[in-house]
């Protein structure tokens, strides 16, 4: 109806101005035929009196005033043809009788539309924000990591620093071929910090960590499992008898995943323990625990691979993998 | 809103366009550099360690400290 009508006016009126003016009022939002049908109104009221478009578009809803305002300084010379038209204008008519309540309503539309535009941009906020967290911080933290990895390799090649006990860049890498092909590095501390860029880190507390050449104890650590690396993503493809290798500066250390406990409580310490509790292990022994978190891109709970020593090798000079990576 | 924006930009179309994808850019900016890294401790999504005193997100979490 709005349609037929809003015809006739553009041939009526000026065809230029007017197909300008309806756009106009389809571009911004098409938020509710109140809006349009007062946009009409303020447009009309323009046209029968050119002389007080400033006033009048002052004096409607937000959202118009830009309309007429824009309608203004285009139209400079329509303007005054739309004051013709207007005036030849059969739709003049029925005008008074609408005019009040189009302008509360329009007042209400454009605050719905507002509103409205407000969700959108919350809504692209909020995807924005799984982008960065499953995606950019994987970029920013791959590439410190790498980075930092060089740099301990760098270390060991130029045999620099106190051997095993080098721990400032990291004390050496992890290798689990059943869940990354990566190698991961392994830094002290599960601080937060440290673990956004893309690193392990073993536990100073609650329950201070052993290291791999500890006689007996537990070595664990803790990764993200989804953003800032997400290097323990795959956590999940860890089976029994999977091979867990780590590497430090003279020897590999290869482990042998004896239990998984899928989900466990983010408070259950135990699992840290020297004879890590809930693993079975009941002997003192040189352990290794993975720790983090669980389902996936989630924290509710706790994802926990146990791993006991089977053997270590002296690193050779190609640094030859053991037989478990190869 | 974002028709208010539009309006004011100046130039025509391609300017206008222009000038808002340098916004839009501008936006998710400062969003990826200053409050994502900002907010995303507050959330209870990337918690990887056990015990929730040690973990960043411990006071946000459901449970509070232990």
């Amino acid at each position: 109806m709005s349609d037929g009508k809003r015809e006739s006016a553009a041939r009526a009126a000026d065809q230029g101005e007017t197909a300008e003016t309806a756009e106009e009022e389809g571009g911004p939002g098409p938020e509710t035929s109140g809006a349009e049908a007062s946009g009409k109104g303020a447009t009309r009221t323009d046209a029968t009196g050119p002389g007080t478009t400033g006033p009048e578009a002052t004096g409607s809803p937000e959202a118009e005033p830009g309309e007429g305002g824009a309608e203004g300084s285009e139209g400079g010379a329509g303007d005054s043809g739309g004051g013709a038209a207007g005036g030849a204008e059969p739709a003049g008519k029925p005008e008074p009788a609408r005019k009040p309540a189009p302008a509360r309503r329009g007042r209400i539309a454009a605050a719905v539309g507002i509103l409205g535009e407000l969700l959108i941009t919350a809504g692209l906020v909020l995807a924005l924000f799984v982008v960065y967290s499953l995606w950019w911080t994987n970029v920013l933290a791959d590439r410190q990591a790498e980075k930092r990895g060089d740099r301990v390799r760098e270390h060991w090649a130029a045999d620099r620093g106190p051997g095993d006990l080098d721990t400032r860049d990291g004390i050496g890498f992890l290798h689990v071929p059943s869940m990354s092909s990566d190698d991961i590095l392994v830094m002290k501390g599960t601080d937060p910090k440290e673990l956004n860029q893309g690193i392990a880190g073993y536990y100073t507390e609650p329950v201070k960590s052993a290291l791999p050449q500890d006689q007996s104890g537990n070595f664990s650590l803790a990764a993200h499992r989804d953003g800032h690396g997400a290097k323990f993503h795959r956590i999940d493809k860890i089976d029994k008898g999977d091979p867990i290798v780590f590497e430090t500066k003279n020897t590999w250390y290869v482990y042998k995943v004896f239990k998984t406990l899928p989900q466990t409580s983010k408070y259950n310490v135990d699992v840290l323990d020297p004879v890590p509790k809930g693993s079975g292990a009941t002997k003192r022994g040189r352990y290794i625990t993975l720790t983090t978190c669980t389902p996936v891109y989630t924290s509710k709970y706790r994802y926990i691979v146990w791993g006991e020593l089977v053997r270590t090798e002296d690193v050779d000079e190609d640094r030859t993998p053991p037989a478990e990576l190869r | 809103m974002y028709g208010w924006i539009w309006r004011h930009l100046p130039g025509n179309v391609w300017v206008r366009i222009l000038i808002s994808t340098v916004l839009v850019v501008g936006v998710v900016f400062l969003l990826f550099q200053y409050v994502f890294p900002w907010a995303e401790p507050m959330l209870p999504f990337n918690d990887v360690t056990v015990d929730g005193a040690a973990a960043p997100a411990a006071g946000t979490a459901p449970g509070g400290l232990v």
